[in-house]
């Protein structure tokens, strides 16, 4: 894990593709990467559904979330972090590669600089 | 946004078949609002951001369950989904439209 003190954590706590919240969050956090931001991301309660394997997005005429995810490393997103209790409760055994599980409670969120929840 | 705050009263439809159309994920209070309303004989479908309840433990779903295929697949959901719970496409959709007599959107 990274020195967080000066991070901004975005939060997703929306499933995916039944609104656009969790899309904007993530397009936020791509937007401040791209500009040398330090900005991580982290998923909670039911929006660790973003990083269920096997998702086809087309189903529903949509672009699969999971492949958006996949360019956060690319834009330079420090970290990519998912509460490890809706893991759990969501089933979610194996994530992608890089993803790191952890309890979401207030001592996670006190390591960075600033937490949003949009 | 804020999420609306919803009654905690039940819609009941006593002596009337219902099938109940909910696109909300179980944190939405008219996901607990459905669950709720549902009575013995009625058939729920999940459809939309429902359908994650299909994955989440702590969801305790009706024996008549349905859920849209399409935005299972979407979710990644489709592969072993709930014991008991039927995948339905657009036309099994409507086709459940049809056969009940009452119907709510949640």
């Amino acid at each position: 894990m990274n020195d967080t003190r000066n991070i901004l954590l975005l939060v997703i706590d929306a499933p995916p593709y039944g609104d656009w919240r969790g899309r904007e969050a993530l397009d936020m956090a791509l937007s401040l990467a791209a500009f040398d931001q330090p900005v991580a991301l982290m998923f909670r309660g039911e929006g660790v559904n973003w990083l269920r394997p096997g998702q086809d997005g087309s189903a529903t005429d949509q672009k699969t979330v999971s492949r958006n995810l996949g360019a956060a490393r690319m834009f330079g997103l420090a970290d990519i972090y998912a509460d490890e209790d809706a893991l759990v409760r969501f089933g979610i055994d194996k994530t992608e590669p890089g993803v790191d599980a952890v309890p979401a409670n207030a001592a996670f969120y006190a390591r960075f600089r600033e937490v949003i929840q949009p | 946004m804020k999420e609306p705050v919803e009654s905690n009263a039940p819609l009941k439809c006593e002596g009337q078949v219902t099938l109940h159309l909910l696109n909300k994920p179980p944190s939405h209070p008219r996901f607990h609002s459905c669950m709720a309303a549902l009575q013995a004989e009625d058939h729920l479908l999940l459809m939309e951001n429902a359908v994650i309840a299909l994955a989440d433990s702590s969801v305790a779903l009706p024996p008549d369950t349905s859920a849209l295929v399409r935005d299972c697949l979407a979710r990644g959901l489709a592969e072993g989904v709930r014991d008991g719970v039927t995948l339905v496409d657009t036309r099994g959709m409507v086709e459940l439209t049809d056969r009940f007599q009452r119907i709510i959107s949640w």
